[in-house]
């Protein structure tokens, strides 16, 4: 199948003789936005880790664009963006510089500002890194993720621990990037937003996935069978009081 | 190629920057030798003339005693303590070391006696048994200006006589040695201190961890840290040269550019140690017992702080092969004794040797996580 761009089979990581990813397949489709899903402890984060080249695959295999994550780690870099769990910078760092170093990394020389802009952050090109919220360090992140245009972007629990009005702007940033052509795969436990951005979800627990689909049909699936909520759904809930009392405009 | 010079010259000239911001980096690599720079430096500051530090107790009323204590407070050889005045209170100071020896003129001191018509007169120089020497070279000093005294009185006949003469040729001072051990005390310190603290820092907020992602390669990444490393090195050494000529009248004998080459390469060497010791290291914890184990024996052993021509002879030939004792000798070669390029090939050899086995064991433990 020419359009996945993404290619996982029999996936495996071993720490001693516990299966931390025990033997999951999955492909996902050039330009979607693929979720993966779990809670803590499921193998997520090893998962994207095997794929992002950084964590030695100890069986089956993994491909981006064709090429063998394991046979050719640095090709691989040279196409994928990765977002990690909670970015940090090295600090006395302007945030020009850190996208400036990102571009060099891949031998790239951009203009700063213009990255910064995509997240809207060219206001503080001259600030430390320091001085960002988590929000901010999120958003300029992204952008350091993106200085060498990745066909693959990986994010890891990117919404973690963001207010509402920063995890909403992370969501329209996500579909921007989407926009631009790029292939997005993203771990959350979030059950929102996967239902919000992913156009099909893997659920993972304990190292393997249990199942995978549109939000969509897997719902489906699931009333299929009967299932009954046991309190009556509101057209509402506090979430949109919150946003409707404080406004969807960013904080940082 | 072009791309890959591009990648190091990026992270080396903002590593640089970064350095510059960080006071805290600033103080340790820059002020805290300058520092020890002061502090050495005035301890050897008065060397080359001994003194003694003496009290002098004048029983006696004649004229020539007080002309004798006059002189001797403006002595360059003595120290008078103006405030011991009694033989019981002097006593109690040599006691304590805080005097070398005391000086009585007794009653009838310089007197002219009764038939002639000079001053005579015997002073007595009071010491204790653990300032001996001290007590006698102090004797002998004061014999000899009693003997320019007695000779305008009295004509003396001295067949035999005995004159010291300089032969002209420099010899180190203690500062001299205080400066080399002072510079190869820098470079230890901001060759394996800094990086031991930096890297294990940047591996727990998972920075490095994040370069991992991109195709920055660890050779890229080492050759950029070694370049702002050596820029940085060279504002903390040119801070202790300037501060030594300008305060300590050190003597640059040796040519500046091979002083520079020399400095460069011993960062070099030194740095490896630490990009070794810190690339290796997951977290502090493991980095700080073994860059201290790494580094104590050269910091005490390499002549930082102390010469080792004092050391036992097995001792100094063991030493003379730790990386850092080759940066002390060259440094004092250079620039103390003058000596060039080629006179220092078999310390640059040494260190040379050095960098390939510490670049080598640095490139093999290094790891981004």
């Amino acid at each position: 199948m020419a359009d996945n761009i993404v290619i996982v089979k029999n996936l495996t990581k071993k720490y001693g003789d516990k299966k931390v990813v025990d033997g999951i397949s999955f492909h996902v489709e050039k330009g979607e936005i693929f979720g993966i899903l779990g809670p803590n402890g499921a193998g997520k984060t090893t998962t994207l880790e095997m794929i992002e080249a950084i964590r030695e695959i100890d069986g089956g295999s993994a491909s981006i664009n064709h090429i063998d994550v394991g046979e050719h780690p640095q090709k691989v870099r040279y196409i994928i963006g990765v977002q990690p769990q909670s970015p940090a910078f090295q600090d006395k760092t302007k945030l020009k510089e850190i996208i400036e170093l990102f571009a060099a990394s891949y031998g790239e020389k951009v203009d700063p500002i213009a990255m910064l802009k995509m997240v809207n952050l060219e206001e503080k090109a001259n600030e430390y890194v320091e001085n960002l919220s988590g929000g901010q360090r999120q958003r300029l992140s992204i952008a350091a993720s993106l200085v060498h245009n990745p066909k693959v972007f990986f994010m890891d629990e990117p919404t973690t621990g963001l207010d509402p009005q920063a995890r909403r702007n992370l969501w329209d940033l996500v579909k921007d990037i989407q926009k631009k052509g790029i292939t997005v795969i993203l771990t959350t436990h979030y059950l929102e937003e996967a239902e919000m951005l992913c156009d099909r979800v893997a659920i993972m627990d304990q190292g393997t996935i249990i199942a995978l689909d549109s939000p969509k049909n897997l719902i489906k699936e699931l009333l299929g069978r009967g299932f009954k909520k046991e309190r009556h759904v509101e057209q509402a809930d506090l979430e949109d009081v919150f946003i409707d009392l404080t406004g969807k405009k960013l904080r940082d | 190629m072009k791309k890959s010079l591009y990648t190091i010259t990026t992270f080396a000239r903002l590593n640089a920057k970064r350095f510059f911001r960080d006071k805290l980096a600033i103080f340790f690599t820059i002020v805290f030798p300058l520092m020890f720079l002061f502090v050495f430096g005035a301890l050897t500051k008065n060397n080359g003339s001994v003194s003694f530090n003496v009290a002098v107790i004048n029983q006696s009323n004649s004229s020539y005693a007080k002309s004798f204590v006059d002189q001797a407070k403006t002595s360059k050889i003595l120290k008078v303590d103006k405030k011991t005045t009694s033989l019981d209170q002097a006593k109690e100071k040599m006691k304590r070391s805080q005097l070398d020896a005391t000086i009585v003129l007794p009653n009838g001191f310089g007197d002219v006696l009764k038939g002639s018509n000079y001053p005579s007169g015997q002073a007595v120089v009071y010491y204790n048994e653990n300032a001996q020497q001290g007590a006698q070279t102090l004797t002998s000093i004061l014999q000899q200006q009693f003997d320019v005294v007695n000779a305008q009185h009295i004509k003396l006949v001295t067949p035999l006589s005995v004159i010291a003469k300089s032969t002209q040729a420099p010899s180190l001072n203690r500062f001299d040695y205080t400066f080399s051990g002072l510079l190869g005390f820098s470079i230890l310190g901001l060759g394996v201190f800094g990086p031991v603290n930096v890297f294990p820092e940047l591996k727990k907020q998972g920075i490095l961890r994040r370069f991992h992602t991109t195709p920055l390669r660890v050779w890229q990444y080492f050759v950029a840290n070694v370049i702002s490393q050596g820029f940085v090195g060279l504002f903390a050494i040119a801070a202790l040269f300037i501060s030594s000529v300008a305060f300590f009248h050190l003597h640059m004998k040796g040519s500046y550019l091979t002083f520079i080459l020399f400095v460069l390469l011993s960062i070099f060497t030194i740095y490896g140690i630490g990009l070794a010791l810190g690339g290796w290291a997951k977290n502090e914890r493991q980095a700080a017992p073994l860059s201290n184990l790494v580094t104590f024996p050269m910091l005490f052993l390499s002549g930082t702080f102390f010469p080792r021509y004092l050391m036992p002879e097995w001792l100094q030939t063991v030493s003379g092969y730790l990386p850092l004792t080759p940066v002390v000798d060259g440094i004092r070669l250079i620039v103390t004794e003058g000596k060039g390029f080629l006179d220092v090939l078999p310390q640059m050899g040494l260190l040379l040797g050095w960098s390939v086995i510490i670049y080598l064991i640095a490139f093999r433990v290094f790891s981004w996580e």
